[in-house]
């Protein structure tokens, strides 16, 4: 791992179109400036995983299991239109 | 690319225009079949965690099913199942301008579809509110966005119609 040590306000740039800015730092909180181009994407690493997880989760639903839900969700939906 | 698909050897030897040919996918689960590249789905960072996967294909669930399958060409044994969001969830008003930004295309042009979880009781049934796909429809460009937003969970119990409690997920 590449380790550098920043002041507030200095940068680090990460290829061509990246660039980190320290803004901020309070308590053991570091404030951070992100530019990117949009097609780059940056979260903070939990939210990352969270979704990875879903994914991995969601992955090839058993298709009887599947063909259940569609079931169960049509008859939810024609028991809410009854109701309204 | 890095590799060359069947379609594409095709083309080279018949000399026919890229537009007519189909990329010939053969998948355990889903049989063997053809696609027209009309069809394919392009995502330039593959769906997040499988970020080698980058050409998807969305197929019929069966008659009346809101869900779609959404296969991946690369890895045909890789598939999700799909659905659009407002079918299946009230009041549902995901940030179509982000999500068009996004994928530097006009907002009428964004499709947007929710990755759903069929849990072993599909009375759980999820979808991921979080984290949607969406595709430019003028060039098929996708993209699975993240909406860092409390409007959105990650998981939404559709029977219920709100967030899942984690422990029954």
């Amino acid at each position: 791992m590449l380790v550098l040590t920043r002041k507030i306000g200095e940068m680090i740039r990460i290829g061509d179109e990246v660039t980190v800015q320290v803004l901020a730092v309070r308590g053991g909180q570091v404030r951070l400036g992100l530019d990117a181009p949009p097609d780059v994407r940056i979260f903070r690493e939990e939210i990352f995983r969270v979704i990875e997880e879903h994914n991995a989760r969601a992955r090839l639903p058993d298709p009887e299991s599947l063909a259940d839900a569609a079931v169960i969700w049509k008859e939810h939906a024609n028991g809410n239109d009854k109701h309204s | 690319m890095a590799m060359t698909s069947t379609a594409e050897r095709a083309t080279a030897a018949t000399g026919r225009e890229p537009s007519d040919a189909v990329v010939h996918v053969r998948s355990r689960r889903f049989g063997t079949f053809d696609v027209p590249r009309e069809r394919i789905l392009h995502f330039s960072q593959g769906l997040i965690g499988f970020p080698s996967c980058r050409r998807y294909v969305i197929l019929e669930h069966r008659q009346g099913s809101p869900f779609k399958w959404m296969l991946s060409i690369d890895n045909p044994e890789l598939g999700f199942a799909v659905a659009s969001p407002y079918e299946l969830v009230a009041d549902y008003c995901p940030p179509i301008e982000l999500a068009a930004r996004l994928l530097a295309t006009d907002p009428t042009e964004v499709a947007l579809f929710v990755i759903v979880t069929i849990p072993p009781d599909p009375t759980r049934m999820t979808v991921n509110l979080m984290a949607p796909v969406a595709v430019d429809l003028r060039t098929n460009t996708a993209r699975q966005i993240i909406l860092d937003d409390p409007r959105f969970p990650s998981s939404y119990a559709l029977l219920s119609q709100q967030p899942a409690v984690a422990s029954q997920i």
